[in-house]
Order: C-alpha cells, then sequence, then structure tokens
C-alpha cells in the first residue's frame, strides 16, 4: 500500500526539514520510503515544496500525479498544490497563514493555526513540527522513540532545538481528536 | 553490520567514493551535483585527502589526468553541459589509458538547458564527445543503493580496465533521498605499480603520453585498446531482467526511469499482459547477448527514455531483426509519470494488438 504526501510553504519555513524527518521515521519503522525535494534556484521566501511516498513493500515510483496527503503552510502553496489532492485525500492548512476556505468538497480538511501555535512555543518556525505531529496522528501514530531518533539525527548539530521541536510536534499530535 | 541511512544518491556517491579509497577529488559546482562536491569537501579535507574545487571543468578534468598518472584513485563530477566541456581531456585520458571516474548528474540539454532531470547524454556516455576512436565504461544506477554499488564498481572496473569509467545518473536520482545502506567495497585492488608515474629510481623511465608521432606504433596503441574493449563487452556486460521470463511484452529504460517502469509491469500483469523490463546497468558495454536472447521469446520491445531516442539505437541496433520496437520519450523536465506512461503504451498496445484490448 502506497501513501504518497506532499509537503508545502515558503523557503525558511522549515519544509525540507520536517520532510526530511517524516522519511527518516518511515525508515525507522522500516517502511520504504522515498524523498524528493524540488530544488534549484530556490531562495528564502521563495516557493519549496518535497514528495514523500512511503509503501510496506518496494518502492519504484518516486513522482505522484496525485498525492493522498498535502501540508500547506501558506496560501501560495494551498493554491498551487490543491488540484494534485486525490479524492478523499486529507490536506493539514497553516490558517495562521492561509484563509480558512474549503474550496473543494471531496477532500479532508485541517485548518490549524500553526504559526500562532508555534509562537505560543516560543518560535513561530516550529509550525513545521506542530504540522509533523498531525500528520503522525493521522497517520495512526509512530513510536515516539523513533519520532525523537529522527529529530536527534537531523539536529545531531543543533541539539538544543531537539526538545522544542519535540514539543511542538506533540502539541500537533494530541491537538487532533478525530477527523471530519 | 552498517546501517540503513537515509541518503540522497549524490552524498551516497560521495560517501562511496571515500569508502573505497578515492585519493583525489577535482570539481566545479553544478545543479544537480554540487553536494557531491560539498559533501566531499569537508570529508575529504578530514581525512587529509586531495580536494580541489577547481577555476573550470576543463581545469577539473585535466587536474584527474595528472594525479591518476600517479596512481592515486581519482574522481570528478559534474552535469551535462559541463560535462561536455571535459571531453577533449576524456579523449586524451582513453588514450593514456588512465582510470579516472566521472560523475555525470544529467540535467536537460542541449546546449546551456536547466537543472530539470534528463537522460540526454546517453550518446554522449557511450559513444563519446571526443575526437578519436574510444570507448568508456559506463554505468547506469537507478536506486540509491546501486549508486553506492556502482560507485565501488566505476573504481574497479577503471583500474581494471585502465580505462576513464563514467557514472550516469540523472538529477532526479541525484537529488532524491531513500534507504541505503553503505557496506563495504566488495573489489579486490588492482596492482598498478606496472604504469604509474611515481619516481623512476631503479627502474627504466615511463611515459604517459598520447601524442605518437609514429605511424605503426599509433596504429597498434589503438588496436590495443580496442583488444581491451573487445574484453569489455565480452566480460563485464551487466543487466537487470525483471519479469522476463514469460513476458509477451519488454520494456527497455535505464536509470531511475527504469525503476518506475517495475510499477508498470505489475499494472498490466494484473490486466492478463505480460510485461517485463528489461534494464541495462552497463550502458557500455550495453548488454546486447542478454537482450537479444529475450527478442526471441518477446516480440513488442517498447523503449521509455527521458530523451528522443538515443539508447533506442542500441535496442535496435541489437533486435530490429527479431522483434518490433517502439518507443516512448519526453526529454525534459518532469517525471514520466505512471499515468502518463500508462496512456502512452496503451496506445501502443492498441497499434499492435488491436483485438485484445
Amino acid at each position: 500500500m502506497i501513501k504518497s504526501f506532499l509537503i508545502s510553504g515558503s523557503g525558511g519555513q522549515g519544509i525540507l526539514s520536517i520532510g526530511t524527518i517524516l522519511a527518516n521515521i518511515f525508515m525507522l519503522n522500516d517502511l520504504f520510503v522515498t524523498y524528493c525535494s524540488c530544488y534549484g534556484a530556490e531562495m528564502r521566501g521563495g516557493a519549496v515544496n518535497c514528495e514523500i511516498n512511503m509503501s510496506d513493500s518496494e518502492l519504484y515510483s518516486i513522482q505522484n500525479t496525485k498525492v493522498d496527503f498535502l501540508i500547506a503552510l501558506n496560501q501560495a502553496s494551498l493554491d498551487k498544490f490543491i488540484s494534485k489532492v486525490k479524492e478523499n485525500g486529507i490536506i493539514i492548512v497553516n490558517s495562521s497563514l492561509a484563509k480558512i476556505n474549503k474550496t473543494r468538497n471531496d477532500i479532508k480538511y485541517i485548518f490549524a493555526p500553526l504559526t500562532q501555535q508555534a509562537s505560543s512555543l516560543g518560535n513561530i518556525k516550529f509550525a513545521n513540527s506542530i504540522a509533523l505531529g498531525i500528520l503522525s496522528k493521522i497517520l495512526n501514530n509512530f513510536p515516539i522513540e523513533n519520532v525523537k531518533k529522527a529529530y536527534e539525527k537531523f539536529l545531531s548539530n543543533k541539539t538544543e532545538l531537539i526538545q522544542k521541536n519535540i514539543e511542538a510536534y506533540l502539541l500537533g499530535y494530541n491537538s487532533i481528536k478525530e477527523i471530519n | 553490520m552498517n546501517q540503513k541511512e537515509l541518503l540522497k544518491g549524490n552524498i551516497a556517491i560521495a560517501k562511496a567514493a571515500i569508502n573505497c579509497g578515492c585519493k583525489c577529488y577535482f570539481g566545479y559546482p553544478i545543479t544537480p551535483q554540487t553536494e557531491i562536491g560539498e559533501y566531499l569537501s569537508n570529508e575529504m579535507e578530514k581525512r587529509n585527502l586531495a580536494y580541489v574545487c577547481a577555476e573550470s571543468e576543463i581545469a577539473a578534468i585535466n587536474m584527474c589526468i595528472g594525479a591518476s598518472s600517479s596512481g592515486a584513485k581519482t574522481m570528478t563530477s559534474s552535469s551535462s553541459c559541463a560535462v561536455s566541456l571535459m571531453q577533449e581531456a576524456i579523449s586524451y585520458a582513453c588514450s593514456d589509458e588512465l582510470p579516472i571516474v566521472i560523475v555525470n548528474v544529467m540535467r536537460a540539454g542541449p546546449g546551456q538547458g536547466y537543472i530539470y532531470p534528463s537522460q540526454g547524454d546517453y550518446d554522449q556516455s557511450t559513444i563519446g564527445g571526443g575526437n578519436g576512436d574510444y570507448r568508456i565504461i559506463c554505468l547506469s544506477p537507478s536506486t540509491v543503493q546501486e549508486c553506492i554499488d556502482m560507485t565501488y564498481k566505476a573504481f574497479y572496473l577503471a583500474q581494471k580496465y585502465k580505462n576513464p569509467t563514467i557514472l550516469l545518473l540523472d538529477g532526479l536520482l541525484g537529488q532524491m533521498a531513500e534507504p541505503a545502506i553503505i557496506n563495504d567495497n566488495p573489489y579486490e585492488e588492482i596492482d598498478n605499480s606496472s604504469w604509474v608515474l611515481k619516481g623512476a629510481k631503479n627502474r627504466p623511465s615511463r611515459q604517459i603520453n598520447s601524442l605518437e608521432p609514429n605511424q605503426t606504433k599509433l596504429n597498434s596503441h589503438i588496436f590495443k585498446m580496442f583488444e581491451k574493449y573487445k574484453q569489455l563487452e565480452e566480460n563485464e556486460q551487466d543487466y537487470e531482467d525483471f519479469m522476463c521470463d514469460d513476458a509477451d511484452i519488454i520494456i527497455c529504460a535505464f536509470g531511475s526511469l527504469a525503476r518506475c517502469a517495475k510499477d508498470l509491469c505489475s499494472y498490466y500483469r494484473q490486466k492478463g499482459i505480460k510485461m517485463g523490463l528489461f534494464r541495462p546497468k552497463t550502458l557500455y558495454p550495453f548488454p546486447n547477448k542478454k537482450l537479444e536472447e529475450l527478442s526471441l521469446r518477446a516480440k513488442l520491445f517498447i523503449d521509455i527514455e527521458m530523451n528522443m531516442g538515443q539508447m533506442l539505437r542500441d535496442v535496435r541496433l541489437t533486435i530490429s531483426h527479431n522483434a518490433k520496437i517502439s518507443f516512448i520519450g519526453k526529454p525534459v523536465g518532469d517525471w514520466l509519470k505512471k499515468e502518463e506512461l500508462i496512456d502512452a503504451i496503451d496506445k501502443i498496445l492498441k497499434e499492435n494488438y488491436a483485438t485484445s484490448l
């Protein structure tokens, strides 16, 4: 069973960081995974996205026409990628930076004020980890040890940020009761 | 036991190069392969190995000629339009019989093109872009794990056959990440003491030089090189045949596009169409023996490439007398996605088997 994810936002929001961390979490849970980021002449503030495929059997395809999950951390990326979500797909929107507006009725929306929530944790940069927590809850969770391991590996030279990011992850994780 | 890591293709190549004893790296940054040089700039300094960010690709490949002449395992990496700049030196290195490893992470051309993934350098890599009679060993990985394994193999074949070797992958494979294991180099070390230039104390002097004014000697030098290429074609053809045993239709594809084609095989088999995949791992020597064998059974071959049909020529040369060959190609930009390929293949199948679909 293949599941595909698209994470998007603007440069500096940590899109590629949580993409890499998510891919590592999948790997640590013995799943097959491919991670593919946009590359080239991007800059801080420009559009950034990455695409991740996860499967319990060997993965061949890397990029998809449609994805199951979209995380959009700002309005521009929501507008750009909303059409790429499959029917019955799930989309996590940062409602601090995007309008709460359901333009499609064949997909499930989760609106969360990620930037505000992150700011209450001390830095708006934690918005990405909150989104990852929400996604993880929807995916029916992963052992928290593996999540910690993935963060520890990614932030191995910024260890002071690990704890705060995991707090942010858990904030997102616990903020979702059920999806409508 | 080596651990599974989430690795980008580019980083995997850089790590494998260090692991198998690459002593010298010379290169110049260009998207989509810059991570190779970036990674090596740190790691080689730590290990007291030679890393030079050259002033140009022409300088880099010529530095490779120098370092390789002294017997050091040498690598450079670049991308399409900049590999074009290296062609003169590659021709020299073939004549000089130097085991240089050249990584080409392809971007779209011709000319300057852009950084989108492409497979447009098949011709340049296998036929060559320099002057004179020569061949270059060319390996084509399709997963990050193969990036590692084939880096080892590239160094090994280069040393064994004393010939430049190209590791050819597209920008997408260089940039994507997936779990892979940095295993140990499985190949033996090749003794190079009979030809390297390390000082002539207690032995007659040697020269490494492609200039040969004597016509007879130049002829015999090239004959000797081609004797080597004959050996390569005889012994080093490598391929993967996926679901080919009972296949009626076989897709031919190389590199990262070939892995996408594996999904197609399962898709069509569920519909009752026996499809398989033939994937050359060595582009030169092209694995024509196995392909010809497959063409005795399967009657339709579909060649899929991210270019306008470069490997297609080798496929045609090998099997056009036995089987029908169709082609699907898109030179630039986005990956050929599964749905896109299915549309194109359905069309080909309708043309060939109007009744069965």
